[in-house]
């Protein structure tokens, strides 16, 4: 595996951690089930990585979808917080049908898959996100909209990486999801930084 | 998990209107009005917010008046900051 897609996974990895970290620690002070969704999210898109970089180094195919599946339920978790329950279908076959494809075909097919579902997912966070952002009009909710759009951004390039699999567009995609989620960190940490996460001490 | 996320930030603003008032405390009657909260509400939040040592009740009956502790400031800056990290995703806390 390049060096470079490596430390890109690396990265990914750690920042992914540290938005869960602190988001859990939010839920630990204030029980908030906002930040709870939050902390799963970040920790399943930070551990994804692992995976990912693990299946770059010759692990069988089915390691490398595993960290895309991973990463997919994390950005489930973020468009569930914008209310996407309200969008999914109600009858329990009816989810099944929409499941059955993924047991079909190769471990590759099934992450092109994957990916497009996270595409679809972080699209609509991002929308919702930039919607907040044109009632609020608060910079770090913009910076986060900014990274939600950079990781759907990173998600269709590694998805189009099915067309042209020689070229350096899945490092590219690597590059922009790592962009995304440190735009994300930048607001997330502020409370960090100003020493407030206590985390477990409530009262 | 929508009662639950109403739970807190009506706790958030019974401990914001708490801690804007005198060293004496706030009555129940300031609190259900400046925090917004309907009065057959107030009480069983505020019996949690003094069980939990987030407020103390310093006189008892009907006169009764909170004011915020310590942990309760506590909690509050904590409260405060991590619903500034919920609403930089456009989310409620």
């Amino acid at each position: 595996m390049d060096p470079l897609a490596g430390a890109l996974n690396g990265a990914g990895f750690a920042v992914g951690a540290a938005i869960g970290a602190i988001s859990l620690a939010g839920f630990r002070n204030t029980g908030s089930p906002t930040l709870l969704r939050l902390a799963v999210a970040f920790s399943a898109i930070g551990a994804g990585f692992l995976p990912i970089w693990a299946g770059g180094l010759g692990a069988p195919g089915w390691v490398g979808t595993l960290g895309l599946a991973m990463q997919a339920v994390g950005y489930f978790f973020i468009a569930f917080s914008h209310s996407m329950k309200a969008f999914l279908p109600r009858s329990g076959r009816l989810t099944s049908v929409y499941a059955l494809p993924l047991f079909l075909g190769s471990y590759v097919q099934m992450g092109h898959i994957v990916r497009s579902v996270s595409f679809i997912l972080l699209a609509y966070g991002a929308i919702e996100t930039v919607l907040s952002y044109i009632e609020n009009r608060k910079p770090g909710t913009a910076m986060v909209a900014a990274g939600l759009v950079m990781l759907a951004l990173g998600e269709f390039l590694s998805w189009y990486s099915l067309v042209y699999p020689d070229s350096p567009l899945l490092l590219a995609s690597g590059a922009v999801k790592i962009g995304g989620l440190l735009a994300i960190f930048v607001p997330v940490s502020r409370v960090a930084l100003a020493g407030r996460v206590r985390a477990g001490q409530k009262d | 998990m929508a009662e639950h996320r109403a739970q807190i930030e009506v706790i958030g603003e019974i401990l914001s209107t708490a801690s804007d008032q005198t060293e004496e405390g706030a009555g129940v009657t300031s609190l259900v009005r400046n925090a917004n909260v309907p009065h057959a509400r107030i009480s069983g939040v505020l019996g949690t917010l003094v069980a939990r040592g987030l407020l103390e009740r310093s006189a008892g009956g009907s006169h009764a008046r909170y004011r915020i502790s310590v942990s309760g400031r506590q909690f509050l800056r904590e409260y405060r900051a991590f619903r500034e990290v919920a609403d930089s995703f456009g989310l409620s806390i």
